[in-house]
């Protein structure tokens, strides 16, 4: 089922697998409002970069098909699909296939 | 020397790429060899992948087979090259665009494919092997000079972003080597390569160990405090 429940965990997954490589006192528990990018942001550029990789290879295995989180339609919005957590996961459900949205449903 | 490291060799069909994929060969690494030929070494521990460098699909695609079958990569040496030597003016379009592809394109999309397996493995070699015609630019060689030149700075770019997750990125400046690529030319450019050869410091073509040697240098484990780096070979700087 793909649902933003299920993609938000996945966002959620990815995130904590990166988070739990950092030293201990800069690890946290992310969440749907955890920043990933821009004023506020709780990790840094490259950790991001390491971030969108891990969650394309993932997603493109999930959802068998390719997902770009970098392409022009993610750069050129007004508000940037990575500035949260739910954001993000908002911005993939309207990338992801829609065939398999409801095939999945 | 490489027992138990896993290599990744473009270009490993033939050429220098078949040199540098045999040696690893020979000193027991695993070898992932890439070309746009169905070659195979008759050697239990080489794969081989066929794959148009010149098309970022066809790379991406077996970098997820890649991705599936090796735990891990080690080192990646970006061998695979095509060159026309031809004045600027007559240069046909094709041949142009093909050098930009393989040469600089294919060498980016590869290294950043195989940048995102070392860093799940903490560490990795990326090695360029660049030109001479980077920086002695003979004349007939505007594209191959740029792309060669261009994976130098690609390289140098990628150490940056890549350190912080201990890959080293270095770039070998080979000059002329007994390769399919160089017996390819024509007579006339055969001449040329003579006397820019007989101008260098070191006036002699280069041998495969010359190669191996800074190969070997950049991919030890002993040089993770070496990166971005263009070692020239014959004197060239």
């Amino acid at each position: 089922m793909v649902s933003q429940e299920k993609v938000t965990r996945l966002i959620l997954k990815v995130l904590k697998d990166l988070i739990d490589t950092f030293p201990e006192s800069e690890q946290f528990v992310p969440n749907e409002k955890t920043v990933l990018f821009g004023q506020g942001a709780t990790i840094d550029s490259l950790t991001l970069v390491s971030f969108v990789v891990d969650l394309e290879a993932l997603l493109t295995e999930e959802f068998t098909q390719d997902i770009s989180l970098t392409d022009d339609r993610a750069m050129t919005r007004a508000k940037s699909p990575f500035d949260t957590v739910l954001n993000l996961a908002e911005y993939i459900l309207e990338i992801v296939d829609p065939a398999l949205i409801k095939s999945n449903a | 020397m490489y027992q138990g490291k896993t290599v990744l060799v473009t270009g490993a069909s033939r050429g220098l790429g078949n040199i540098i994929a045999n040696h690893f060969l020979r000193n027991n690494a695993i070898v992932i060899g890439l070309s746009k030929s169905d070659y195979t070494f008759n050697h239990e521990s080489y794969h081989h992948f066929t794959i148009d460098l010149s098309d970022p699909g066809s790379i991406t695609t077996s970098f997820r087979e890649i991705g599936k079958k090796f735990p891990k990569l080690d080192i990646v040496v970006n061998n695979a090259a095509v060159l026309t030597s031809q004045y600027s003016m007559i240069m046909p379009v094709k041949n142009a665009v093909d050098m930009v592809n393989v040469n600089l394109l294919g060498t980016f999309f590869v290294s950043r494919e195989c940048a995102k397996l070392m860093r799940k493995g903490g560490k990795g070699r990326i090695i360029n092997i660049g030109s001479m015609a980077a920086t002695l630019e003979p004349m007939g060689d505007s594209i191959y000079a740029a792309t060669k030149a261009g994976i130098q700075t690609l390289a140098n770019v990628m150490a940056k972003e890549f350190a912080s997750m201990n890959v080293t990125c270095n770039t070998i400046g080979i000059t002329a080597i007994d390769t399919d690529m160089l017996r390819s030319h024509t007579p006339s450019a055969q001449e040329k390569i003579k006397e820019i050869i007989s101008n260098l410091p070191v006036p002699r073509k280069a041998e495969a160990d010359d190669v191996l040697n800074v190969v070997d240098f950049f991919a030890s484990d002993r040089s993770s405090y070496i990166t971005a780096q263009i070692i020239y070979l014959g004197g060239i700087n």
